[in-house]
């Protein structure tokens, strides 16, 4: 977002006020960006919070009403944050023990957001957890599928071969012994078509299950274009 | 800093960077002057300065600066008043917290 971007957007947010009362604003600010330096824009959007914080003080301050800052943005949440903890008396001793680890400031502190974002991790974390588990699941079933229907091919073949074996020996009673001959004979030719068409399934669905999930670990690292 | 700065001090702040300069100041160094003494974000001035001009404690007139309009921001004798009574009351808060902090009997 640059200075006129910000500027249109403070503009619209406070269409609701009175045509002077938005004036007054957007031209204070825009005063502001101004006396700060280009140079300074994207350090002084920074610091000056969402076009949304900025209408909304405007706002809250027109109407007589409390601003709570803490509802606008990481930065403000952890200015209100310090401020709330050393006003109050009772949770007197964990914002000192707060104030001691990051180091005097509780007000816009690096410790303390890095932190919040890895208490805020630790929080997801059973889900981020199950979610991980999910698709783990999902892809070892895929895997597994494949694989099952090769096992199952050649299981197939085998048992040909042993029914043509139990043909053989039933050879005593030579209509039955044929009967079963030819049917051992028919699963072994049926098994082995099976096995060498789900190999060959293997062969192309494995490689690219593999590429499929490279990309996607990859996508969130390096975004969609690789 | 661990003590908080609340609205009357947040005025009073502000009203006596702006006394400082005769000729007025403006919006930016206004925030800066007062950011040297306390840590307020950029965003909070602009409702405090436009209350105190609402309150008839500054004043607000445009002067040519750089070939465009920038406006400046002068306190009224109103705002002089409020100042001096913000002060005066200053004065009588850190006589009496002093006191109590370097052990004697609040005068």
């Amino acid at each position: 977002m640059n200075r006129e971007e910000y500027l249109a957007e403070l503009e619209r947010l406070l269409l609701e006020l009175p045509e002077e009362e938005r004036q007054a604003a957007v031209q204070y600010y825009a005063d502001y960006f101004e006396d700060s330096g280009a140079a300074n824009e994207a350090e002084v959007i920074r610091e000056l919070g969402s076009p949304l914080k900025a209408a909304e003080s405007i706002k809250a301050d027109y109407y007589g009403r409390e601003f709570n800052e803490a509802e606008y943005e990481e930065k403000d949440y952890m200015e209100k944050y310090g401020q709330k903890s050393s006003e109050n008396r009772t949770d007197q001793e964990s914002a000192q023990d707060r104030e001691q680890k990051t180091g005097k400031s509780p007000w816009t502190n690096r410790g303390l957001k890095i932190l919040l974002i890895a208490l805020i991790a630790i929080a997801a974390w059973p889900v981020s957890l199950t979610v991980a588990c999910v698709a783990l699941g999902l892809a070892a079933a895929a895997v597994g599928i494949f694989a099952a229907l090769v096992i199952a091919s050649v299981a197939v073949t085998v048992g040909g071969i042993f029914v043509v074996a139990a043909g053989v020996a039933l050879l005593v009673i030579p209509p039955g012994g044929l009967i079963v001959i030819g049917t051992g004979i028919l699963l072994f030719t049926l098994g082995l078509i099976a096995a060498a068409g789900s190999v060959k399934l293997c062969i192309l669905v494995y490689p690219a299950m593999l590429r499929g999930f490279v990309n996607l670990c990859r996508r969130p690292l390096y975004g969609k274009a690789v | 800093m661990v003590f908080n700065t609340g609205a009357a001090l947040l005025d009073a702040i502000v009203l006596a960077v702006v006394s400082m300069e005769d000729e007025g100041t403006y919006g930016y160094k206004i925030t800066q002057d007062v950011r040297k003494v306390i840590d307020v974000s950029e965003s909070t001035l602009y409702p405090v300065l436009r209350r105190l001009q609402k309150d008839d404690c500054l004043e607000v007139y445009d002067r040519q600066f750089d070939g465009r309009n920038r406006r400046y921001y002068k306190v009224t004798a109103r705002g002089m008043a409020q100042l001096n009574l913000y002060k005066s009351e200053w004065k009588a808060y850190t006589r009496k917290i002093n006191a109590i902090f370097e052990g004697g009997v609040p005068a």
